[in-house]
């Protein structure tokens, strides 16, 4: 049983003031080698239920299986790439790409070597000596990428890897996200708010509803394999767009309205 | 067909490649040495000038030739190595005692809160309490000896290091020890990987405050009390009105408090390396 298996996931969270019920029993998987997005508004659980699959959060009820094996708590073979900075300002680049191989006791000449494709994959050569200090919020995203793929996890989670740069920037790491993924196929899981991008990079969508968080519609991605920032300007990728759009649409303004009246 | 982008490159690409050649900058330590060095250097020249032209009164403050060749008059004498060696003694080993307590203790505060937060008040308060006024009792305990300098001079240095650690250490950013969860970490690898050289620019500022208080402790405990040491020779040179060997040892220790100033500069250039 290879790729993510979701199995009727709830997630609550107890406050003073009651329960919220984050994630409302989401059952979906993941193909192995494929490429998920997951689309929702904001507060809507998507990030929870990364967190879960990362076993960084324990789910309510339900389980999680992520190559056969059930996830009990945080395994090096599920990467995550986080929306924050995570490089480590004390050390270069290729120190921060060795970080992950490092921790989990690869042999320092095997690290070597793999740090160096890695951060050849990402589009980093030249800048291994380069604190992040001197490097642009994009290429410090760039780092954490080479970071995760250096450990070659069986899955890579990404939460909103690009939400903190500007929308440039967002396009080109998106394009370059895509070109990764089709050299290395592994099986990814990424979460945003932006349409477009999910579209660009994905074969499959799960749009998310606001609260309680559950999936509300799949959308196959039936674009070419081979595809590149252009396709955003296709019919096809407008009626996607569109549809995606009509299904979040209802969501948004029902948590928007949520928040008005809170 | 996919898109290949080169990464953007904010940087002049020479400062990259060629970073200690290209832009060069003294740190905040070396150039405030610097500062204080160009500031003794003015003021030696103003008094010279003052009592050469007898603006101000010799009884007060002797000629700063006449002080600069005492010092080095000082320098052949065996009395003024056993006192200098004396009061070195007592602040390297309260640097490293102080440091090594702070640094422990603050940890300990971290990974366990409600130890911290049933010390932390102590500390705080602590660390306004002249420490001084405890050295009597240390006489009393240990005996009129380094021992009892050292010891008080240690916590002095110790306060601020554990305080520093700790809030260094709470201030880590989440995202890193999400990072240090999804990498399996054990907790030996988050502490020395992660949360050390996370917090390490508190640690060292906090580090800098007990070299400070390790010198100003020992100088003014053997200013009070003691049979040797800079502090007490000082004092007796005050006693007995020569004036200008007084000042010598007073010069003596201003030049051991820049040159740990500069040595602290130089810790924190190695231990902050890439940041900023």
């Amino acid at each position: 049983m290879q790729g993510i298996h979701l199995n009727d996931v709830h997630v609550h969270f107890d406050h003073p003031s009651g329960i919220t019920i984050a994630v409302d029993g989401v059952t979906q998987q993941v193909p192995p080698r494929s490429f998920v997005s997951i689309v929702g508004p904001s507060g809507c659980g998507k990030s929870t239920l990364l967190a879960v699959i990362a076993g960084l959060q324990p789910a309510t009820s339900g389980s999680v299986d992520v190559n056969g094996r059930r996830v009990t708590g945080p395994d090096r073979d599920i990467g995550v790439v986080f929306q924050e900075d995570s490089t480590l300002p004390w050390r270069n680049v290729r120190e921060n790409v060795e970080f992950a191989m490092q921790m989990a006791g690869v042999s320092k000449g095997e690290r070597a070597a793999k740090a160096a494709a890695a951060i050849e994959l990402v589009g980093l050569k030249g800048f291994e000596h380069s604190y992040p200090a001197t490097l642009s919020g994009g290429m410090r995203q760039r780092v954490a990428l080479a970071r995760t793929l250096a450990l070659q996890p069986g899955v890579v989670l990404m939460d909103e890897p690009f939400a903190a740069l500007d929308q440039q920037t967002r396009i080109f790491l998106g394009a370059e996200v895509r070109r990764i993924w089709e050299q290395t196929h592994q099986t990814v899981l990424f979460v945003t708010h932006d349409i477009s991008e999910a579209i660009l990079l994905s074969q499959q969508i799960w749009v998310m509803s606001y609260r309680p968080g559950h999936v509300i519609d799949v959308i196959d991605i039936d674009l070419p394999d081979e595809r590149d920032a252009s396709i955003v300007s296709s019919p096809r990728f407008n009626e996607l767009h569109n549809r995606v759009w009509a299904s979040l649409q209802k969501e948004s303004m029902r948590g928007f309205q949520d928040v008005e009246t809170a | 067909m996919a898109v290949r982008i080169e990464p953007r490159q904010e940087v002049p690409a020479k400062h990259l490649t060629r970073p200690r050649r290209a832009r060069w900058r003294p740190s905040q330590g070396v150039r405030s040495a610097a500062a204080s060095a160009v500031l003794l250097a003015v003021l030696f020249v103003l008094v010279q000038i003052g009592v050469a032209t007898g603006a101000l009164r010799q009884t007060g403050l002797p000629v700063p030739t006449d002080v600069v060749g005492s010092t080095l008059g000082l320098l052949g004498t065996g009395a003024f190595w056993s006192d200098f060696g004396r009061t070195c003694l007592e602040i390297g080993a309260s640097i490293a005692a102080g440091c090594a307590l702070g640094f422990g203790a603050g940890i300990v505060f971290w990974k366990l809160p409600l130890l911290g937060r049933v010390f932390e008040p102590y500390l705080v308060s602590f660390y306004a309490v002249p420490l001084v006024l405890f050295y009597p009792m240390m006489i009393v305990l240990v005996g009129i000896n380094a021992g009892s300098i050292i010891i008080l001079s240690s916590v002095m240095a110790a306060i601020p290091l554990a305080l520093n650690t700790r809030t260094g250490l709470q201030g880590i950013r989440p995202v890193h020890l999400k990072l240090a969860r999804t990498l399996q970490c054990n907790a030996r690898q988050t502490l020395f990987s992660i949360a050390i050289p996370a917090a390490a620019p508190m640690i060292v500022a906090g580090m800098r405050m007990a070299v400070v208080y390790a010198l100003i402790g020992s100088i003014a405990m053997e200013f009070t009390t003691a049979q040797n040491g800079l502090g007490y020779r000082i004092r007796y040179l005050y006693e007995t009105f020569d004036n200008k060997t007084m000042f010598a040892y007073i010069l003596v220790v201003l030049i051991l408090s820049v040159v740990l100033t500069v040595l602290m500069a130089l810790v924190e250039r190695v231990l902050l390396r890439g940041r900023r």
